[in-house]
């Protein structure tokens, strides 16, 4: 339990029991998490091989092999889901990122009030995803929608347009709430990357005669290299993940145009009552996010020299 | 010299023209959600849109918080519910989080880094992911409809985040200040309680504020592990009070700003804790 021990033991186990007291600092933090996070994973790629009753009695449930999986790969709707939940997390991701990056570069600067505006941009990301959603919903409310008559009003289309109830419009649509909910979050991500680049070095390259774009190629992105790689994983796992919007918004509809994996998983979970193949499903997407977190772990602990000094 | 001068010019005008474009993005569903909020049902209905409120009306907030009548009483009824529980995930998390961090920081126990690591990979998995077996777990535990079920799975969302930025701060502590307290006769608490502590207060705040923040927003557990309508939290009351007036559009977005209000008031009070606790991890790793 000393600070610091440099001295190292022979054996491991000699180790443990030497500081046995400072597990007991994590022990609490270490136990919720097991019982919140451990049993989960360990249920959810057990339940994936069953045919679970919907009555949710689990000693009735079957073993059914890797049925569940054939059957999700296999299916017409999985290809859909699955393109539909791309574009979701490519478009979002992009878009919050630009736009983030954008407002970071354009606030990183003193100004009057720029903590302020700072704070006023980061509003959409503080506030619950479902008053959110709702007031997109009014937004594109079809027929009192304010986006409708505006696109109206200033002679775009002769009616209001039906964002949410088209095949065609849904999912940009959700896309739209999405960027607005969360680019704040890469420009405050980009706003503390832009911190560590020496102001020196702009200096220099301006005397030198770079010009504002030279500058932010060569001096500001070879610095933001970690905090980008950190900032679209968080964003790439965030919109794989996010269930509120589109949920809120169109439950998936209409005629599947914005089902995700997610939603499509709470559905086959909590609609259809069909644990054991929504656990397959959560199993694939579980694989999908754990190839991601190992970059992410890679990112934050400086084993890639991508990493800001 | 002339040429570049001219030319970060025109970068100044494109950057002030981009900020505007960005805050009315921000903006202007906001504006729309408070000027329907201050309007008859009537008036929002109409084709055009009732640009500004003919009659301003404040009848939407009189109902939802006023004990008189049901929906006001439903509607505080979800509003205590949502303090209660995130006042509960955030004193717990801090309590959770307080002796993690400090032990990830100052001791050298075997399977320490793998530890520590696995706790940051919680952030990479979603909130649906493990909502079955919880589901399972909180009814095998006699715990779905109760508050304890939302405050423990909070728990986990907040404390990853809550222990890294928190190790950061202890990494900053020289442990001399601690050894000096201890030859002075203090014991390690109390060395960790009259030391350490006020030193991280900083980071204290900022995990306090993410965890309340988190919990006070979340929806997807609530909806699951909660189906007694006394023990709904807003933002599923928000949903359910959808679902029972649908064409009130005032209402619900009377009942969004409200719901908006606790958070975004805290957050810009605290920004720099908020902000810390969000950045801190990408940018000092």
């Amino acid at each position: 339990m000393s600070v610091s021990t440099a001295a190292r033991e022979p054996n491991v186990f000699a180790r443990i029991v030497r500081h046995r007291a400072d597990y007991l600092y994590i022990a609490p933090a270490l136990g919720v998490m097991l019982l919140v996070i451990g049993y989960p994973i360990y249920d959810t790629i057990y339940l994936s091989f069953f045919n679970t009753p919907p009555s949710l009695a689990m000693a009735d449930k079957i073993f059914v092999g890797t049925d569940n999986y054939v059957r999700i790969l296999t299916s017409e709707a999985f290809l859909d889901v699955t393109i539909n939940t791309l574009i979701w997390t490519a478009f979002s991701t992009f878009f919050a990122f630009a736009l983030g990056l954008g407002a970071a570069l354009a606030l990183d600067r003193q100004f009057v009030g720029r903590g302020l505006l700072r704070g006023i941009l980061l509003i959409p990301y503080v506030i619950s995803a479902v008053a959110a959603a709702y007031i997109w919903r009014w937004l594109y409310h079809s027929d009192f929608g304010v986006i409708g008559a505006l696109a109206v009003a200033s002679g775009i289309t002769d009616r209001p347009i039906n964002f949410l109830d088209n095949v065609d419009t849904s999912l940009p649509s959700l896309i739209v709430v999405n960027v607005w909910k969360e680019f704040s979050f890469a420009m405050i991500m980009m706003l503390a990357g832009l911190q560590t680049v020496p102001e020196q070095l702009h200096r220099a390259a301006q005397v030198d005669g770079a010009g504002v774009f030279q500058r932010f190629w060569h001096i500001t992105m070879p610095h933001l290299k970690g905090v980008t790689l950190v900032t679209v994983l968080l964003l790439l796992v965030a919109n794989l993940n996010s269930f509120t919007i589109p949920w809120i918004m169109t439950a998936g509809g209409p005629a599947g145009s914005s089902d995700i994996w997610i939603t499509a998983i709470y559905q086959l979970a909590f609609e259809r009552i069909r644990f054991g193949v929504a656990s397959a499903y959560s199993v694939i997407l579980f694989v999908v996010m754990m190839s991601m977190g190992y970059f992410y772990v890679r990112a934050l602990t400086g084993k890639d020299e991508a990493t800001p000094g | 010299m002339r040429a570049r001068v001219h030319g970060d010019r025109g970068w100044g005008i494109a950057r002030v023209v981009f900020l505007a474009l960005l805050t009315l993005f921000t903006l202007l569903p906001m504006v729309w959600m408070l000027l329907t909020s201050m309007k008859t049902q009537f008036a929002a209905s109409q084709y055009p849109p009732e640009w500004w409120p003919r009659n301003v009306t404040f009848e939407q907030y009189f109902i939802l918080l006023s004990p008189a009548n049901e929906t006001g009483r439903e509607f505080l009824r979800y509003m205590f519910n949502s303090l209660w529980v995130s006042f509960a995930t955030t004193v717990l998390s801090v309590m959770v989080a307080v002796p993690a961090a400090y032990a990830f920081s100052r001791f050298r126990f075997p399977g320490r880094n793998l530890l520590f690591y696995s706790v940051l990979l919680r952030n990479m998995f979603p909130a649906v992911v493990f909502l079955m077996p919880l589901f399972i777990l909180m009814r095998w535990l006699h715990l779905v409809n109760t508050e304890l079920s939302l405050i423990l799975t909070y728990l986990t969302f907040g404390l990853p985040l809550s222990i890294w930025l928190l190790k950061g701060f202890y990494d900053n502590i020289p442990a001399q200040l601690e050894q000096a307290a201890r030859i002075d006769g203090a014991t390690r608490f109390q060395a960790f309680i009259q030391i350490v502590m006020p030193l991280s207060s900083p980071g204290i705040i900022a995990t306090a504020i993410y965890s309340f923040i988190l919990a006070w927003n979340e929806y997807v557990y609530a909806l699951t592990f909660l189906n007694d309508k006394s023990k709904l939290t807003l933002p599923v009351g928000l949903q359910r009070f959808f679902t029972e007036y649908t064409t009130n559009w005032p209402g619900l977005m009377a009942a969004s700003f409200i719901t908006s209000v606790p958070v975004v008031v805290l957050f810009l009070v605290l920004q720099k804790y908020f902000v810390r606790a969000l950045t801190e991890g990408a940018v000092k790793a």
